[in-house]
This record gives C-alpha cells, structure tokens and sequence, in this order.
C-alpha cells in the first residue's frame, strides 16, 4: 500500500512538472510580452524597452523558468508581471471565491445526486425511473456553458429577472458574504454533475438491491426505509464517492467556462486576464494549481477506492 | 465534459467476441428496440439534417445586412428577427450547425484514431511499452485543457486545423484506456495465440485480429467522444477561439448575440436548443447501443 | 459590443479603449505666434463636418446641483493592470481616475473649446517668441494634504513624465521640452524653454495625463489638485474617492464621495445602472439605449464627436502600394449602412479625412459614396480583379470587430475577398503593431496639426499606413506642406495649407475613414451636472466635480 501511494504521488509530480513546463513552452510561444500588454495601443517603443526592463522580461526564457521553478521549490509563485503584486496576494481571493463555488456545488450535488439515484433504483423500470434515467442521461451530455446561458434566459432575462445574470462581488468581499450571485454558477456546475453522480448510483444501487442480503434482510420483515437506507446504501455508495472525486477534480477547470459565463470573479476570470496580459507568473500559478486538485483528488479516490475494496487492498503490493 | 467513459468501460471488460454479419443486424435491432434510442435517433437525424440541409433553406445569405441591427422577431419579415448588426437570425441559425458537426467530426476521428492506435499497442506489447503508454496517458489526462486550449490559440491564433487538433488529441488518453482495456483479454485468447505461433506479421494480429474484437467498445467511444466534442467545440467557438468572424456558427452566435439577450434572445435561443439537442440525441443513442451490445453479450 | 467571448472586450477592452488619448499633439502651430495665451490656446471648433445631418447629441442635464450626496459610477474595463498613478492612465477606469484626482496645468473642456485653465493661472510665451513659455502657478491652489503648488512641483512633474528611465505617457506629446533648462523664475512662475518654437505647446502640455503633482509624488498614496482625493483604490474592482473641501472652484465638487466601479461585463454595467447600484455608467450599448430610454429614472447622453476608428492600409505593400487599390477600397465603402450596421446609426459618415471639429477641415471636398463599378475597373486596372487581402482585426474599441465583418461584406460585392483575422489585442499590440498590412485602430477627437503629427508624418510615433515614408512625391509634399504650415503664423494661410495637405491625404493616403462615432452614457436623472462631450471623453469629460443630485 505504502509502494503503492509513494509511486502515486511520483507520478503526480512528474505531471505537474511536465504541466509547468508545457504551459510555459506555450507562454513562450504568444506573441507580445506584458509590457506590450500592459501599454497596449501606447507601446511606443521608448516605453516597451523601459518597461520591459522594469519587469525582466529581457531575460532568456531558460532562465526565467528555472528562476520561476526555483521559486516554486521554496513555495513562492512569484510576482504577477501585470499587476506587480505577489501572485498569492492576487490570486489568493479569487481562489477562495473558485473554492467556495465549487464547495457549494460539490456539497448540493453529492447528496442530491445519491438520493436521486436511490430513489431510480428502488423506482426501476418504473415510468419515473424511465423518465428521470433518460433526463439526466441527456442532461450529462449538455455543455456546461449551454446550460448556464439556458439558466440566465430562463432565470435572469427580462422573462424573470429574479437572480443576477452576473456575479458581481465586491472587492475585499468574499463570495459567501454575497451568496445571491453564487446561485446560478453552482446550480449550473450541480447540473453539470449530477447526472453523472445519480446514474452510478442508481447502477449501483440496482445491483445491490439485487444481492442475497438484501433479500435476506427484507425476508427478515425489516422495513423498506430499513433496509434501503441502513443496508443497501452503504454497499452501493463506493462507485457513486468514486465518480463524485473525478467530478470535483473535473469541476475545478470547468469552472473556468462557468465563471465566464457569469464573470465569476475566480481563478477562471482570472485566468482569461492573465492569458490576455501575457501574465505568465499567474497563468503558470494557475495551470499548476488546476493539475494539482486534478492529481490530488484523483489520487485521494484511487486510495479510498483500494481502501474499501478488500480484493484490492492486497493486490496493491 | 465529464468523464462518463462508465457504460463503455463495462462494456469492455465484456468485450463480445468476433462480430458477424448476421450479429450486426441483430445488434442494431437491439439497439432499435429502446426508446431512448428512438429518441436519440430522431433527434441526431432531425438536427443533422438542418445542419447539413439548412443553408438551402435559409431565406437570406447569413452575412448579408437585411435590418437594422436587434430587430425583434416578425419585424421586417425576419422569424427571428435580427442580430446585432442586423444579419438574419434564423439563416445565420440555419447555416450555423455545419461547423460544429464539421469539426467535431473531424475531432472524433482523430481523437478515436490516435486512442484505438495507442490502446490496442499498449495492449498487444504489453511490459514497458505498455506502461509507458499509460503512463503518459494519466499525465495528458490530468493537463487542464483549457489552459491549453486558451493558451495556444492566443498563441497561434484562432484556427479550425488547431482546434481539431485540440479537441482529438484530448480525447485519444481516455479512448485508449477503454480499447486497451477491451483488447488485453482478446490478447490471451486462443485465435489471437494461434496467429502469433503460425508467425503472422504484428501489424496483421493488431488490425485482423483484435481491432475486429473491440468494435463496439470503439463505437460506442465514437459516440461518447462525438457527444463531448460537440460540446467542446461549442464552447471553444463560444469563448472566441475556434472560427473567425463572419461565419455563421451556433457557437460563435451564442457568444455574438449573449450581450444582447435581453432586447433579441433569439440568437442565443436557438443555438443554445440546437446544441443542447444535438449532445442529447448523440448521448441517448449511444447509450442505447451500448446496452444493446452489452446485453448482447450477456446473451439476454 | 455584441462581440464578447474570452479574447475581447470582457477580457482585453479593458487595457485599450482610450488610450486614444495619449494625445501626443508634438508640434502643432495652432495660434498666432507670440499670443497671450492665457485661458484662451488652441482654436475654436469651427469647421463643417462633412456629415450627414445627424440628430444632434442629447440628453445633457440642466439645472444646479445641490452639495452633498454619494454617488458610484459604472466604469468600463478595468483589470489587474489598473492604475491610479497620474502619468501612467491607459485604460477608461484610469483615465476616469485621472480626471478626478489630478489636474493638469490647463486642458480641453467636454465642448473641445478653448483650452481651460486648471492648475496654472496663465500658460504665456515669452517675449512673444514660442520657444519658451512661462507657467504662473494658480495662487494659492492646494494639493489634497494641504500644502500649496509650487513651481518646484510643476518642475517635478515634468521630470517625472520624461524620465528617460521610465518616460510616462505623456512623454510622447511633450518631448521637446528642453527638461534640463527648465526654471523656477519666481515664486509662482516656471520658465519651460523648448528645444523648437512650437505655438501649439499649450495644447500639448494640456492634456488629463500631464498632471501636476507634488514632489516626491507616491503613487502608493496619491496627491493631486483635483476635485476629489483618494480615500481606497483597488484594481479590477472599485476605487472611493471623497470631496476636496479644498478645491480651488469654490462651490464645487457638490458630491460628498464618488465610487468608481470596474465593469468588465457591459451586460453587468447596464443590470447595474437598471439595477441602481450605480448611479451614471459610461459606454452605454447601442443596443440598450432603447431600453434606457424607456426607464424613467434614467437618462441617455449622447455626444457627437470627432472620434474616428479607420481601416489603415499600408501603403508600401502590395496590393496596396497601387494607390488605385486604395481607392477603390474607399470606394467599396458603403458608409450609411456602415453606420447603420455597426453602429445602430450611432455616428456620422466620414470622408475618410479626420479632425472635423479643425477650422480647416476640408468640407469641400466631395463625399465619397459606394460606387461598386468604379471600385471594380480600378481594380482591374491594377490588375487585381480577383484580389483576396487579410484584414487583421481586435477588439480594441467597441463595434471594430462589427466594422471589419461589415466591410468584408461589403467588399464581396466588389469582387474582392476580405478575410478577416481575428486576433486578441495582446497579439495586434504584439511585434506586428503598425506593421499589419490591412488593419484597424482609432483615434480621439483632435485638430489636424496635432492628429498628422501622431500617425502621418515619418516620425510620427504611430504611423501605421506609412505612407509618410513611402517615398512618394505626394507624401513628400504632404510633409512640406505640413512643415511648412506649422511655421505660418496666419490663421487663413495656414489653413490654406492644411487644406492642400488634407486633399493631398484625401486622395493617395492609407486610411479609409466610414465614420465618427457617437459616445453614450446614461446616469439617473437625479443627477444633474452632465454635459455632452466632443472632446469624446465620456460622462462630459468625467467631470464629476460638476455633477450632483438635483435640488
């Protein structure tokens, strides 16, 4: 088991390191530099050559990474070549805004979608079962920005205009001070996951509820509530807390589309800037944080996986 | 998009044996006989046709300037009035699905090719290459996309070529898992052992033999990854990476048209119902062939 | 402003939409040598546009404020490049911070009339001669920590705008300030000797980004003279500024604070002005403005202007080197429905000359009007019947990207194939700026003299269809005349001259110019105080010194 985690962990960070090097090679490779960016339509040469200077932009781009790498290694992400901030201190907000909105969304959607999907497999083959299997089938396959601009035309239009179109949070506010703008962004990445989530957990459950003990137990005369919920449920959960993992590790860069959608002010908005101010020192902070909840979460599922599977639990050397 | 690889990795560790002609008639039939199916059919049939039949049907050129801009619906004999600088809605709508399908086609071929190439070696070599292969998989798999996606466009510009490109080579990690997960069981069977002991060249075990036993498992792949690549390119279209203005695109419109939402939603409507259909109809139909080739094996 | 998606304005308009007016105005000669220039520089805007007959601007507000009141203002852009330094403003909310905060020794007001004076008394040429002009500080005129302006504070300024370390944005328009030899003559005069005579220097120095500031001037905890002074700022999101009690226009600013908020989104701006949380919002969507005017609590302000955005041809590369390629793509233009499309009617056509407001605007010349069959046999003579050219655009100003597609269709008519390539402004302000062969950009309201020497003249700082240097005998005269205008003294001959240059340009120069393009805002009409704006500056010049709630 302990082979098995320290080789995990390796190869996690081989990713991330492979991941900062791509994504740097790619900054490379835009046109233009943040001083150009940051001048703009005023980028008198004058004023390009000085202010590149300013920002040691001049030096080559080997050693600007590996001053860059070396930095990381002493866990300091450096400073933002737009705004001459730590990119802690710039980031640091908009990653507790990301946070709070995926949280949000993670901790409505995982229990929603388990109660959803128990109650298709109790119903199953039932015209509700039917109904609700082929909805969220479809719903799984609908584009996350599809479906936040679906919920601003129904929710935030002139038709009914009772949530923002667009989260606006003041600064040196949090997003949970402001929860009225947080409703669209998590509603829409909760029907983003939830069908995925549900459909496990119905699949699942369905084979569950098939097993010997569950007959036994419902031969016992327990209740039906008793034995779906005390029984059944606990057996059936492990592939449905699997899935929830790989949705939260997908949620944490499909929120870059929704908090566009709704100009969240994230780490996705962030992002977007940063790409567009050739803010390299943050969209490389912002990359590797994205892979990294990525890695981690997918690593956190792989040993809860082998952790409730006996058959596994010896077979992981 | 999600990761809903779920029906085609259980329909790989079941991987049916050599498909027949008689079990393909069969298969569909089984596939025909869902609902969900049906629906899905009609759906993909009905948006399939407008994206490739609808320009013929659109009454005005979709870049011509016919109104004043955000014209309401009705007005000036526009359907759906105009956008914002005053092009038919409706034509842009009716010209607008060819690109999408278009490039996620083309995404899906290249992403279900590279995968079934990567998948089906990783499974026959086995040892390190095999390793290797993964290995680099899970690294792809755990790149945030669209970090990429932005950064390279910005970089090389918008292009269609780049975007495919994109769109395919994200997708090839996920298919390969599930084909190599399909073909590692056929890899021990008797025909495939035989083969290789009457000394027949690799390239003909790969591709005779065991590409025939991992057809379904690849097409219900096609079908996920057509279903996400539609989604995918949407969005990139959407966030202004994919196509160059003026085409007529129903991602491109979303984007165009989303500001003024609220004085013409008809540009944002109807490219919003098209796609969320089309990714509907695309998913219940591969759905409904996945279980058909599962329960075919199941022998139900 | 319908183009929105990651590489335009939510993410980039932010970093360009008026850095227009960086305004170099180096070397314009717009006053009669040695004139008392006091309160009364540059020329009035007379001249005749060679516009339609345009409903004329609306909706400015009459009437006395009364003191007291907070207000927020919805501003447009912002981002993580934002900046409250007095000489570094490039984007709107920085220029907005700008004009409030600090102010400089005289500028523009929102008519484009006479120049105003701020910070100084008079701005005079000595001894009549215009190589060398004395500033008199304006007595007793404070900054916001309460010391008062000296002259050691307008020589610092100067320094600091020209810094050859770091020169400011400034530094283009007032370079030719002889910087070293710059003088405290008295207690409240500064000598600033030029290193050529130049009778358009107030109008160079007069601009919003040349700000007085006190020595040793920290941009962490900004001073200026302005209305109203610092109280937080925080970039990409809002900024407070409270009442100057000291302010030298006794009586103003009415208002007790103003709250400058970023706004990215222009859908959040409106929801918000609709919505209430904010009180004035500037670049108000055309397509919104019926929406706006149906709301009886608020108010739309339309100004007409001098602001131009142009295609630019470069004029030393084919196929544009044919000056007949260049005029049948002025031809091609159908300007009426380019107004109409891009601009929901928003502007007036233009006939490709810029600086209409310029009392020697060349109104006779004929408008050019659509002529497909003329654009065509040009073209054949030039030998391009089926020519295909790549138009790089960027959402660098609203209705650009909607300009270009509008034009690309209109070319197809003349049988030629415009392809459009849609870059982010990171990339058209990349190592290609003013080098792209068929492109676009924009310009603020500005006289000709000053407009030429920005981006027509071979040292020019954005010269972007080359023609100056295009080795032409019409270019070379164009820079004769111009040269030589700068240097007449009589307003009639002088305006002669330019009017020679302007046909000059008019005929074989690079730009194609479809329109001037109107600027709307919209605030509460409990607000008073709002003026239109040739000058193209937004919410009249930003003036909120002169805005308040209505008595």
């Amino acid at each position: 088991m302990s082979k098995f985690l320290v080789r995990r962990i390796l190869l996690g960070l081989l990713t991330l390191f492979l991941v900062s090097v791509v994504v740097f090679a790619a900054t490379q490779a835009l046109p233009g530099n943040a001083a150009i960016a940051i001048l703009g339509r005023n980028a008198t040469p004058a004023r390009v050559a000085a202010l590149t200077r300013q920002l040691h932009l001049n030096e080559s781009a080997l050693s600007q990474y590996t001053h860059w790498l070396g930095n990381i290694l002493h866990g300091n992400l450096g400073i933002s070549a737009a705004t001459q901030q730590a990119v802690t201190k710039y980031i640091g907000g908009r990653l507790a805004n990301s946070a709070f909105l995926v949280l949000v969304s993670a901790l409505v959607a995982v229990p929603l979608s388990i109660a959803l999907g128990v109650f298709m497999a109790v119903r199953r083959d039932k015209p509700t079962d039917h109904v609700l299997s082929v909805g969220t089938l479809g719903l799984a396959a609908v584009p996350e920005f599809v479906i936040g601009i679906a919920l601003i035309l129904l929710l935030a239009t002139n038709a009914s205009h009772v949530l923002p179109a667009v989260s606006l949070i003041p600064p040196g506010e949090h997003a949970w001070n402001v929860p009225k703008v947080v409703i669209l962004p998590a509603a829409t990445l909760i029907l983003a996951v939830t069908p995925y989530i549900s459909r496990i957990m119905r699949a699942s459950m369905v084979e569950v509820l098939e097993s010997d003990y569950v007959t036994m137990a419902r031969l016992k005369g327990l209740p039906n509530r008793t034995v779906i919920w005390r029984h059944a449920v606990p057996n059936a959960i492990v592939p449905a807390i699997q899935v929830s993992a790989l949705q939260l590790a997908w949620m944490a860069g499909g929120v870059v589309m929704v908090e566009f959608v709704f100009s969240y002010p994230g780490i996705g908005t962030a992002l977007i800037d940063a790409v567009g101010n050739r803010d390299i020192p943050v969209v490389q902070a912002l990359a590797l944080i994205i892979a990294a909840v990525y890695v981690v979460v997918n690593l956190g599922a792989d040993v809860i996986t082998v952790l409730v599977t006996p058959r596994l639990r010896t077979a992981a050397r | 998009m999600s990761t809903s690889a779920v029906t085609s990795e259980a329909l790989a560790a079941t991987a049916p044996p050599e498909m027949r002609q008689r079990q393909w008639r069969v298969l569909a039939r089984a596939t025909m006989s869902q609902w969900r199916s049906r629906i899905g059919l009609v759906i993909v049939v009905v948006m399939v046709l407008i994206a490739i039949f609808g320009p013929l049907l659109a009454p005005h050129p979709p870049t011509a300037f016919v109104s004043a801009p955000n014209s309401p619906a009705g007005q000036n004999g526009l359907l759906f009035g105009s956008d914002g600088i005053g092009r038919d809605v409706w034509s842009r709508f009716l010209y607008g699905g060819r690109t999408v399908l278009g490039m996620a086609v083309a995404s899906t071929i290249i992403g279900v090719g590279l995968g079934l190439i990567i998948g089906l070696a990783a499974a026959y070599f086995k040892g390190w290459i095999d390793e290797v292969l993964m290995r680099i998989s899970d690294v792809f798999m755990a790149f945030p996309q669209i970090v990429l996606a932005l950064l390279l466009v910005a970089a090389f510009g918008p292009s269609v070529p780049l975007i495919i490109l994109i769109v395919g080579i994200s997708h090839a990690p996920r298919v390969a898992r599930v084909i190599r997960g399909a073909a590692v069981q056929i890899t021990e069977r008797d025909f495939v052992k035989a083969a290789e002991a009457v000394g027949e060249p690799r390239r003909r075990i790969i591709f005779g033999e065991l590409l025939p036993n991992v057809t379904s498992p690849l097409l219900v792949e096609c079908g996920l990854r057509l279903t996400f690549s539609i989604g995918l390119i949407a969005g990139l279209n959407f966030i202004g990476a994919g196509l160059q203005p003026p085409i007529a695109d129903w991602g491109v419109m979303i984007s165009e048209n989303r500001l003024a939402v609220t004085v013409q939603p008809w540009g944002v409507v109807l490219p919003v119902l098209a796609i969320a259909l089309l990714t509907i109809g695309t998913n219940l139909l591969t759905d409904g062939f996945a279980r058909a080739a599962i329960g075919l094996d199941r022998g139900e | 402003m319908t183009d929105s998606n990651f590489f335009s304005e939510d993410a980039e308009r932010a970093l360009t939409r008026r850095q227009v007016l960086r305004g170099a105005m180096t070397g314009g000669a717009m006053l009669s040598a040695g004139a008392l220039i006091a309160a009364c520089g540059g020329s009035s805007n007379g001249g005749n546009t060679a516009a339609t007959s345009a409903p004329a601007g609306s909706g400015a507000s009459t009437g006395t404020p009364k003191a007291g009141g907070v207000i927020s203002v919805g501003a447009t852009g912002g981002g993580a490049k934002d900046t409250i330094d007095a000489h570094l403003p490039t984007a709107d909310t920085d220029i907005m911070r700008c004009w409030n905060l600090y102010e400089p020794i005289a500028v523009r007001p929102p008519s484009f009339g006479p120049l105003e004076m701020m910070v100084a008394e008079s701005l005079e040429a000595e001894k009549g001669k215009a190589d060398s002009w004395v500033v008199t500080v304006r007595h007793g005129i404070e900054f916001h920590n309460g010391k008062t302006v000296t002259p050691e504070d307008v020589i610092f300024s100067l320094q600091r705008i020209l810094d050859p370390k770091n020169p400011k944005v400034g530094a283009a328009s007032i370079g030719y300030i002889d910087i070293k030899n710059v003088k405290k003559i008295s207690s409240n005069q500064v000598r600033i000797p030029l290193k050529f005579a130049n009778a358009g220097f107030p109008d160079d120095i007069g601009q919003y980004f040349n700000a007085i500031v006190p020595v040793g001037y920290n941009p962490a905890k900004p001073v200026g003279t302005g209305a109203f002074m610092y109280e937080s700022f925080t970039p990409g999101q809002q900024s407070v500024f409270k009442k100057f009690p000291n302010y030298w226009q006794s009586g103003k600013p009415y208002l007790d604070q103003l709250t400058i908020i970023d706004f990215t989104d222009d859908t959040a701006r409106v929801n918000a002005l609709l919505g209430g949380q904010v009180q004035a919002i500037d670049n108000l969507p055309t397509g919104q403005i019926a929406q706006v005017q149906g709301t009886s609590s608020l108010k739309v302000l339309i100004s007409q202007t001098g602001e131009w955005q142009p295609f630019t041809m470069r004029v030393d590369q084919a196929p544009f080197n044919d000056v007949r390629v260049r005029q049948a793509f002025r031809l091609i233009v159908d300007r009426p429905q380019m107004v109409e499309q891009v601009l929901s009617g928003q502007g007036r056509i233009a006939n490709d000359m810029y600086s209409p407001y310029d009392p020697a605007y060349a109104s006779s010349l004929p408008q050019r009007k659509q002529d497909i069959e003329q654009a065509k046999s040009l073209l054949k003579q030039a030998g391009h019947s089926n020519l295909t050219v790549t138009l790089t655009t960027a959402p660098v100003f609203q209705g650009v990207v909607q300009a270009a597609e509008v034009f690309a269709q209109q070319a197809s008519a003349a049988g030629v194939n415009v392809k459009l390539s849609k870059v982010d402004t990171g990339t058209f302000y990349g190592p290609n700026y003013l080098k792209w062969p068929f492109a676009q950009d924009f310009w603020a309201t500005r006289e000709y003299l000053p407009q030429v020497a920005q981006g027509s003249l071979p040292n020019s700082p954005f010269n972007e269809t080359h023609w100056a240097f295009s080795g032409t005998q019409d270019a070379a005269e164009f820079t004769k005349l111009i040269n030589e205008a700068r240097g007449t003294v009589d307003q009639t001959k002088r305006n002669d001259l330019l009017r020679q240059a302007m046909t000059l340009e008019y005929n074989n120069g690079g730009y194609i110019i479809p329109y001037f393009s109107n600027q709307i805002d919209a605030y509460s009409a409990k607000l008073t105080g709002f003026v239109e704006a040739k000058s193209g500056f937004p919410l009249g010049n930003y003036w909120f010194k002169n805005v308040g709630f209505k008595a």
